[in-house]
């Protein structure tokens, strides 16, 4: 009996105190859409009075870019169900834009009629806030990482960009070697100066020579005026020729004359024209061994490779993917006009075993297939390319060493607590670097 | 003179920041001549005021707005009334009719002075 006196049931008065405690907002509506109550965090979130948003219709007190198109209270009226944690954004009376999560249900008496709906929603502008200057810890320009081989890079950067020197940019295919070109050149003196990209490996000699050092009228047929080429246009800029180790023999002699001489003649024309501009050269291939194989000239490698800066492929700092997608999710919602809150784990997992051979440029198109197919939560397995379908789960198989098993799990559970930041991964197992390296090769496992 | 309003079916649009259409209404002798709608991108402010110059629209009525398309759009001499709610139709002809925005047309929280802006000469 003590019991039951004890644990009697709330009172409208006290429920009432506990939704002036907590700090979510929380409003109700009727079924003409008018706010029929409104809690102290929501006054406070969205800075309106209780006395100014009660009576009035929810979308002009609420004022969320889900109003219109996607209200999660709308959903929850006309189809019974709660939703929870859909996000978006409100603009509060100071004309700011808050990050929030909604969650919606609908509002039932004590008899248990339906009289209305009930929002809940939680300020996350601070969340925001440290994702943003999170991000901008790992952040270069344009170039996303927190992999030591990219820190190195990043290290490096404000000097390379400094100097006046040739850089050459080795990388696999997608590893964002044009992104970094760019860095450079934004964060050199020549900065207000062009950036001119050219694919040497996309076109043939003649046309690769007219478009870098232009013509002159009458050069050939179809030269009917001047023309200038990309060496004239990216004049005190930078020039940044990719797949510098597709060109021709032929063209690599031009080439190296520009550089030598700092200045080139124009197809068909006669006199010298003088050029200032940087260079920059990008390949996916192994230069030195194209030189040793007599496929590349000597004189020009070392014309160009005065500084080296290797891109790491995805594959080799896997602790990004996670830092890459949230961008790519970011860009993608802005461009498609989306709310894609982020991936499901089972879906960084397919991410993780997989080899990328197309780098963050292949990660990026498979965001963007996941952004055709989800419209709206988490971009989940089913939304991915079929290539990607997860390999059999490694708890499937049969393995009879308990003590392995214990120990890829350890070392699995480790791994996606730090976001396969393995240096943290280790960190937090208590143990080296090199003993994880060393444990996750004994133990077989693929990540 | 043009009007041109962000709306969501016959309302004002609750949130600029979030509409995709625009009624553009012309106006003389203090009543409403013509309409035309189009859809816009509210993330592209500055196709949206390249839209308004080319209609001859001095005026853009909106709901709610942040602070970044609010600047943008005032700098380009365009006037802004903002936090505007209710009926669209309705709000442009009591607008045309006696220029002035009826407390009724108000979102909750905003004031007179709050709503209407434009560029400062």
């Amino acid at each position: 009996m003590a019991n039951k006196k004890r644990f009697k049931p709330l009172t409208g008065e006290t429920t009432k105190v506990i939704l002036e405690c907590i700090s979510d907002g929380v409003f109700t509506i009727d079924y003409n859409w008018e706010i029929t109550s409104f809690n102290r965090a929501a006054e406070e979130i969205t800075g309106i009075s209780r006395k100014d948003a009660v009576g009035r219709h929810c979308w002009e007190v609420f004022r969320s870019n889900m109003c219109e198109k996607d209200c999660a209270l709308k959903k929850t009226m006309e189809e019974g169900r709660p939703f929870v944690s859909t996000s978006g954004y409100i603009i509060n009376s100071e004309k700011k834009r808050i990050s929030i999560t909604v969650s919606t249900s609908l509002l039932i008496d004590e008899t248990g009629d339906v009289i209305g709906g009930v929002e809940t929603f939680r300020d996350h502008s601070l969340v925001e806030e440290l994702r943003k200057e999170l991000a901008t810890r790992f952040k270069v320009e344009d170039i996303i990482s927190n992999s030591d081989a990219m820190k190195n890079i990043f290290d490096i950067l404000p000097q390379v960009s400094e100097s006046d020197s040739s850089v050459l940019i080795e990388g696999e295919t997608g590893t964002g070697k044009e992104l970094l070109a760019r860095a450079i050149h934004n964060l050199s003196p020549r900065k207000d100066k062009p950036f001119i990209a050219i694919n040497c490996g996309a076109l043939p000699d003649t046309l690769l020579e007219s478009e870098l050092f232009g013509y002159k009228k009458g050069a050939f047929t179809s030269a009917i005026k001047d023309k200038p080429g990309r060496f004239a246009l990216a004049d005190s800029g930078t020039i940044f020729l990719d797949e510098i180790g597709d060109t021709s023999p032929a063209f690599q002699v031009s080439l190296l004359r520009v550089l030598q001489e700092h200045e080139f003649t124009p197809l068909g024309g006669l006199k010298k024209e003088k050029t200032n501009i940087r260079i920059i050269a990008a390949t996916n291939k192994n230069l030195t061994e194209l030189v040793s194989q007599h496929q590349f000239r000597q004189d020009l490698y070392y014309r160009i490779n005065v500084i080296r800066l290797s891109l790491p492929p995805l594959r080799h700092r896997m602790e990004d993917i996670p830092l890459l997608v949230d961008r790519f999710i970011q860009k993608m919602n802005m461009r498609q006009g989306k709310f894609i809150q982020g991936i499901e784990k089972k879906v960084l997992q397919a991410f993780m075993s997989h080899e990328f051979p197309g780098n963050i440029r292949e990660l990026e198109n498979i965001i963007e297939h996941a952004f055709v197919l989800c419209s709206e939560g988490y971009i989940q397995l089913n939304h991915l390319p079929g290539f990607l379908l997860l390999p059999p789960d490694a708890s499937d198989k049969k393995d009879n060493d308990p003590v392995k098993s214990a120990q890829i799990k350890l070392i699995t559970d480790a791994l996606t607590r730090n976001n396969y930041n393995r240096s943290a991964a280790a960190k937090d197992l208590g143990i080296h670097k090199s003993t994880l390296f060393r444990r996750i090769k004994k133990l077989g496992m693929t990540l | 003179m043009n009007l041109a309003i962000t709306i969501w079916g016959n309302r004002v649009s609750p949130v600029f920041d979030a509409a995709s259409t625009l009624l553009v209404a012309h106006i003389e002798n203090r009543m409403i001549i013509d309409k035309s709608y189009t859809a816009f991108n509210p993330e592209r402010t500055s196709d949206l005021i390249k839209l308004l110059k080319k209609k001859q629209a001095s005026v853009l009525i909106c709901g709610a707005i942040s602070t970044k398309p609010a600047e943008l759009i005032v700098e380009s001499d365009i006037k802004l009334i903002s936090f505007v709610t209710g009926n669209a139709i309705n709000f442009l002809e009591n607008f045309a009719r006696k220029q002035i925005i009826e407390k009724a047309f108000m979102m909750p929280g905003c004031s007179t002075q709050y709503c209407w802006r434009q560029k400062s000469r």
